[in-house]
């Protein structure tokens, strides 16, 4: 009797939830042409990636007959000096890179929100660089930095008599020589970022600041910078990602050198897998990396949400 | 400033239109050295780009074309091998094509997860956040691999579906979508309007703005695209700008000058698109900077 009773409504709804689904279906073709392409182009790569790092991967085979190697390309980067050393120059880009890059671009950013003559033509000025290509950069940055030739030595020594710099041919200077030409290509992006967000910040904040006497450092300290936090965890995590992923500004300018002292973990990788063919091991290289990358960005998240919530 | 503090009481207009002219003095000296530090470089190789070869290197360093020549143009146009502007077009049709194609695959997929119902929805929405947090390095020796198996060496394939594949637009486009007040694409469903009109007619138009701001970012990434055109693109005449930039400097064509003139003819295109649009950039770039928090 209950059992019954209980039915009827159940079927009906199920047949509602049948016409609801049927009515339903059409909306997948919306997401359909993007699903595909992110499983073939992401979501698999990504599997495989992990799966190839395992093998001693031969470029010129077919995938069933690869050998299994297991963790051998793993314990194989753990010996591998090369590879510690691209971590090191990766790692060492980036902070240097990261802190210049931010620091800059927030120095600029707080410069063009007053309100003055002329500061929409210096904020266009400042974003122009960063539509060069890496390779333009390159062509650019190599007569910058040329030791005998270029426009910067020739200042040091011509004008201001000091020593020539090998500023790419150097261990101690390459890195830092990068690092500035990434600023000087790409800083207009945090840039933007910085100046839209303090300009979104209200003014009676500050207003109230000054009447209760707090001076510019004080109120750029305590007020500005803990409102930024939102967009400063955006910057950061966003040049995290990408300069840990340093390609083509080392490749195009120093391919590596002098020596490894700017093979970063991307050209490394590259030089295995498309210069040695070693794509098993340059796949490790690659698990290796990104395991680093998100494991620092979500620590980063999980200690700056706690930290800042407003 | 001690005629500024002593007018200060007599009249309050006069006094406060010269402290904002000095605080614009202050921040022009300060601003003004970081133009020129920007723009010297890319003003010395236009220079040289007109300067002959055997006066390249010209020291101490001479910051006009001396003398105005195009020996370094007619070089690399008389060259057959080197064929730039063929370079020029590939980078145009990856950028042009590739763009369209990320905005038309993501704003569909973006208004599905933000207005349409379907089982599984949040789920699938769920698993396209997560790739988001998988650094792009993963991606690169499998691809090269499915090009392989599929032979899409040497077409622009690859990159473009290497570019439509990521969902870090779909997520900011969703978020566009939520904000704008749905009772006009309710009207239109109730006026017999089907999804895609509705997403096509309505929806779409109202994130116009957003749909620019990404595709400026979106272009400028392919257009300056240089890892996947390395390995993807072999031939002379597919090669994309960024990568016949490195022939130029490669084995038999290391003249200064038509190096320069390369970077020239690949550097001033983009600058002049910037120019003229540089409000729509720059409000486009500001509105994804800020939409990334």
């Amino acid at each position: 009797m209950a059992a019954t009773q209980a039915l009827a409504p159940s079927v009906t709804s199920r047949r509602s939830q049948r016409n609801r689904w049927k009515k339903q279906l059409p909306n997948y073709l919306f997401i359909l042409p993007h699903v595909l392409i992110f499983a073939v182009f992401l979501v698999w790569p990504i599997i495989s990636s992990l799966r190839i790092s395992l093998y001693d991967w031969k470029i010129m085979l077919p995938p069933d007959q690869q050998k299994f190697t297991g963790a051998a390309n793993f314990t194989a980067l753990i010996n591998d000096a090369v590879w510690w050393k691209a971590l090191e120059v990766t790692i060492r880009f980036t902070i240097i890179t990261m802190i210049l890059n931010i620091g800059f671009s927030l120095m600029v950013a707080v410069a063009l929100k007053q309100n003055f003559t002329g500061r929409d033509l210096f904020r266009t000025i400042f974003f122009a660089g960063s539509v060069l290509s890496v390779s333009a950069v390159a062509i650019i940055a190599a007569r910058v930095w040329d030791p005998q030739r270029g426009i910067l030595n020739y200042f040091l020594t011509d004008v201001f008599g000091l020593p020539r710099i090998q500023w790419l041919g150097t261990a101690q200077t390459v890195i830092p020589t990068l690092a500035i030409t990434t600023v000087w290509w790409t800083f207009g992006f945090p840039m933007l970022a910085f100046l839209t967000a303090l300009q979104n910040i209200p003014e009676p904040i500050y207003e109230a600041a000054k009447i209760d006497g707090a001076g510019q450092w004080q109120t750029f300290t305590r007020i500005t910078l803990p409102l930024l936090t939102p967009t400063m965890l955006f910057v950061v995590s966003t040049q995290f990602i990408a300069h840990m992923q340093m390609f083509g500004q080392a490749y195009t300018l120093t391919g590596g050198g002098p020596g490894n002292e700017s093979r970063t973990v991307w050209i490394y990788m590259f030089d295995t897998s498309w210069r040695f063919f070693r794509i098993g091991y340059g796949a490790a290289m690659a698990v290796v990396l990104a395991a680093i990358m998100i494991v620092v960005t979500r620590v980063w998240f999980a200690v700056f949400r706690n930290r800042f919530e407003y | 400033m001690t005629t500024t503090t002593l007018a200060q009481p007599v009249s309050s207009p006069s006094p406060r239109k010269r402290l904002v002219s000095t605080n614009t003095l202050l921040l022009w000296v300060l601003l003004i050295p970081i133009v020129i530090v920007l723009a010297a470089p890319v003003w010395y190789m236009f220079s040289k780009a007109f300067t002959p070869e055997a006066n390249q290197f010209k020291y101490p360093i001479v910051w006009l074309p001396d003398p105005f020549s195009l020996t370094n143009f007619q070089t690399i146009f008389g060259d057959r091998s080197l064929p730039i502007l063929r370079w020029m077009l590939n980078s145009v049709i990856v950028t042009a094509v590739g763009t369209f194609l990320v905005l038309a695959v993501s704003s569909l997929s973006a208004y599905a997860y933000a207005r349409l119902e379907f089982p599984g929805r949040d789920v699938i929405f769920a698993v396209l956040i997560i790739s988001m947090m998988i650094p792009s390095v993963l991606q690169v020796i499998p691809t090269f691999l499915i090009a392989r198996d599929l032979k899409l060496f040497d077409t622009y394939i690859p990159l473009w579906l290497v570019g439509a594949a990521g969902a870090g637009t779909i997520f900011f486009l969703r978020q566009q979508f939520f904000s704008i007040p749905h009772e006009l694409e309710d009207a239109a469903v109730v006026d017999g309007a089907g999804r895609f009109r509705v997403f096509w007619q309505i929806a779409l138009p109202l994130v116009k703005s957003a749909l620019v701001a990404t595709g400026i970012l979106i272009a400028l990434g392919f257009w300056n695209e240089l890892f996947w055109a390395l390995i993807m693109l072999n031939a002379r005449e597919v090669i994309t700008l960024p990568v016949g930039l490195l022939v130029l400097q490669q084995g038999g064509y290391v003249q200064r000058g038509m190096a320069f003139a390369g970077g020239f003819i690949a550097t001033l295109p983009p600058l002049i698109v910037y120019a003229i649009f540089q409000r729509q950039i720059i409000q486009g770039m500001a509105t994804a900077g800020l939409a990334g928090r």
